[in-house]
């Protein structure tokens, strides 16, 4: 696979990094999680296909097992506030000092630095603070954040993986790790780069407006209409001749719209003539309707109904997990060397203490030493 | 930088690729956008900072084989079209990889290159809504609500493709052999989104999982949404863990008493509105004073030209300026030795790499003007500009 034989050590954490550690997992790095002891139970749900290793990271012993760890890996990534590593011994001037080829990522939400470093907060005050959340949200309405996708997960556990395989490619011919500071933030506003660079397109944005604009629900040919079974269709008939397939699959003419498609003072009135056909019919009828046609008109799936739905069946892009549930294949599709096409278990914690250990070196004696004297928990 | 002396070629397209194509120009790759001379809109300059352009004629034979030229010494090519539209240039993977086994041949699209849907036209909203995540974005009583393009363009479509093309260069590097990446929206959106699907059994995450706006995170409790304030500005409050949910509750000036408890899911209603009312009492710089400094997850929401004058983002330099003095996001994440850009490189103007970009490639003079004269190529100097 793309990542065999790349070791990571994963501090664990709540949901960004236990992200950036499961794409690394799902490309084929071995990764194995630091969890703490005296805890019978994980947060991690994104621990598919690692191993656990229970630590004490208070004690010098604890540290020294972790150093142990990441003197011979490739990668380490840390969740927490900054100064917390470096507090525990575990910082990137020693780590990288013993193994200057370790590429040290530091996922955080405001970054290593500035006023706001090691504030408390969560993925809804990151996208605050990068500016992107006061565009998200319907006229009149309070910005709204999608759930925690932007911050934790897009700029945040994904760009952290990004930073990782860059750093590791850049590795390749240098010899040397790195530091990789990944703030959620910053993250969460370079994924939506496009907002900033986009403002003077009046099409985009014709009103400056939060919700009343051509993507962000402004649109009615930009927009989500309820079904008459209480269901959703999801329309993007942007351009002037998927427009055209809409009406044509609404059973209206130009002559019945209040004005042209680019009339924003219409748009409202527009969107209530939508609303009022999409309730005549159920989802699968408007489906059936709209069948393969140009018309960018789709169905909204809930999470178990993308799972089973035909195309993403036919795309392998769910997988079926030991519990029978259903868990996205890793994207993107590699020809040559793709990510796993099938769910491993989560690790319990502490399940691979002793195994993680015999690997890194460490005899019987001493590993019987440190479970002994609590350094290190096995399950 | 980590990037330097890959050459990659993007075929022009809307906002997915041209994002991905920026990510890797963005950290020093040399991408070299090819763009139609037959197209129907002018190109929206939106994502091509530090970007090369040639135009060419691609429903030209002589347009193929100089599109053929360019991909042979290319490290990656991205492509923005539905299934079979490079195959019926001539340009498919199977033809492209044959005279370039190292070639990584990256396809960005919104429903992928198999299945019932993937010839059919989309956009963001459309893959969002294949995925099952858009039927749990929007508020209480309201419809789902896509958070502008964000997801599947650029989080599970640029971005993911531009990791995917990390993956395979990391991997050439063993096997000195590229490969084909099929990068899907649906599929990179829900990727994005595993922990959704993972946790959409949880009660305490998802307690009325079946109905929008009345969970956990999406906008359902009283201490995890948006709060307008005196000044019609708004703060975003995140305190979920306990002792954070006190900080709040102190900083806005409430006990236990005037409150329901955190976790008395029926009352969340409740709560929201004294919440509201209190925030509605004063301006966003008040509260920001109020809560700058303490651990109740409480911080302004901040414009997009408000953001780029934080003093926490000025300190990080989040943010760039272009040459129009406006801001624009740096290149995320940081890496400290070998960063992406720190200035906002040029848009290229359509075509004005043209020339340069076929010499490079071995063409002579003679054979470039020839090309122009034919129409397969355009050269769109700044100079012819003037």
């Amino acid at each position: 696979m793309a990542l065999t034989g790349i070791r990571v050590v994963e501090i664990a954490g709540l949901a960004p990094a236990p992200m950036a550690g499961m794409i690394l997992s799902d490309f084929g790095a071995n990764v194995i999680r630091i969890d703490r002891t005296k805890q019978t139970e994980t947060v991690d749900r994104l621990a598919r296909g690692k191993r656990s290793i229970a630590v004490d990271l208070k004690s010098k012993e604890g540290a020294n097992v972790v150093k142990r760890l990441s003197s011979n890996s490739d990668v380490l990534i840390e969740p927490y506030r900054p100064g917390v590593m470096e507090r525990l011994g575990l910082g990137p001037d020693i780590l990288m000092k013993d193994n200057p080829a370790l590429v040290y990522a530091r996922l955080s939400g405001f970054g290593q630095s500035g006023p706001y470093k090691g504030v408390a907060g969560h993925d809804i005050n990151y996208l605050a603070t990068s500016g992107v959340l006061s565009t998200l949200g319907k006229y009149k309405e309070n910005p709204i954040a999608p759930i925690n996708l932007v911050a934790d997960f897009a700029g945040g556990g994904t760009l952290c993986s990004l930073g990782v395989l860059m750093a590791l490619f850049n590795r390749t011919k240098t010899g040397k790790g790195q530091i990789v500071d990944v703030s959620m933030t910053e993250g969460a506003a370079y994924v939506a780069s496009w907002l900033w660079r986009s403002q003077n397109l009046q099409l985009c944005w014709p009103t400056k407006i939060r919700g009343r604009n051509l993507l962000d629900t402004g649109a009615p040919f930009y927009n989500t209409y309820e079904t008459q079974d209480g269901k959703y269709m999801a329309v993007g008939a942007i351009e002037p001749q998927f427009y055209a397939l809409l009406l044509k699959g609404l059973g209206l003419t130009e002559e019945n719209m209040p004005g042209p498609q680019i009339d924003i003072r219409k748009w409202p009135e527009m969107q209530k003539l939508f609303s009022d056909v999409f309730a005549k019919k159920t989802q699968a009828e408007w489906i059936e309707l709209f069948g393969d046609s140009d018309a960018c008109v789709s169905p909204i799936l809930t999470l178990e109904g993308a799972a089973t739905d035909v195309h993403n069946e036919a795309r392998g892009s769910f997988m079926r997990n030991e519990n029978g549930s259903y868990e996205p294949r890793p994207a993107p599709l590699l020809s040559e060397t793709p990510g796993i096409t099938e769910v491993k278990s989560d690790p319990n914690i502490g399940e691979h203490t002793e195994e993680v250990l015999q690997e890194f070196g460490y005899s019987k004696d001493e590993i019987d030493h440190l479970i002994k004297n609590d350094v290190v928990e096995k399950l | 930088m980590i990037l330097s002396g890959v050459k990659v070629i993007e075929f022009a397209g809307l906002a997915p690729g041209p994002f991905a194509g920026m990510v890797l120009a963005d950290y020093g790759a040399d991408v070299i956008v090819i763009e139609r001379t037959q197209s129907a809109m002018p190109r929206p300059p939106s994502l091509a900072r530090g970007k090369r352009s040639i135009m060419l004629n691609l429903k030209d034979k002589e347009g193929i084989k100089v599109a053929n030229r360019l991909c042979e010494n290319a490290d990656v090519l991205i492509e923005p079209f539905r299934p079979g539209v490079m195959e019926k240039f001539g340009l498919g993977p199977d033809e492209l990889l044959k005279n370039n086994p190292k070639l990584i041949y990256a396809r960005m699209t919104g429903f992928g290159q198999s299945g019932s849907y993937s010839k059919m036209a989309g956009h963001d909203i459309n893959y969002l809504g294949m995925t099952g995540l858009l039927s749990k974005l929007g508020r209480e009583g309201g419809k789902p609500t896509a958070p502008l393009n964000l997801m599947a363009d650029f989080a599970g479509g640029g971005l993911m493709c531009a990791m995917g093309v990390i993956l395979a260069l990391l991997e050439r590097t063993k096997s000195g052999r590229g490969q084909v990446i099929d990068a899907s929206m649906v599929d990179g959106a829900s990727y994005i989104g595993s922990w959704i699907y993972q946790t959409k059994d949880a009660p305490y995450l998802w307690p009325i999982g079946d109905e929008l706006g009345k969970n956990l995170l999406d906008t359902g409790s009283p201490f995890y949404d948006t709060y307008q304030t005196k000044d019609n500005k708004f703060m975003a409050v995140g305190a979920i863990e306990p002792q954070f949910y006190q900080q709040l509750i102190n900083g806005l000036g409430l006990t236990d008493e005037d409150v329901p408890g955190q976790v008395d899911l029926d009352k969340w209603p409740e709560t929201k509105k004294i919440f509201a009312d209190v925030f509605r009492s004063k301006t966003q710089s008040e509260w920001c004073k109020v809560f700058d400094g303490v651990d109740a997850c409480v911080t302004p929401v901040l414009t997009l030209e408000g953001a780029a004058q934080h003093s926490h983002n000025q300190t990080r330099k989040t943010f760039l300026t272009n040459e129009d003095g406006d801001a624009e996001p740096r290149p995320a994440p940081l890496l400290l030795r070998t960063p992406g850009v720190n200035y906002v490189k040029p848009n290229p103007v359509t075509g004005q790499h043209t020339e340069v970009v076929l010499k490079e490639v071995g063409y002579s003079q003679s054979e470039i003007d020839e090309l122009i004269k034919n129409e397969v190529v355009k050269s769109e100097t700044v100079k012819s500009m003037l």
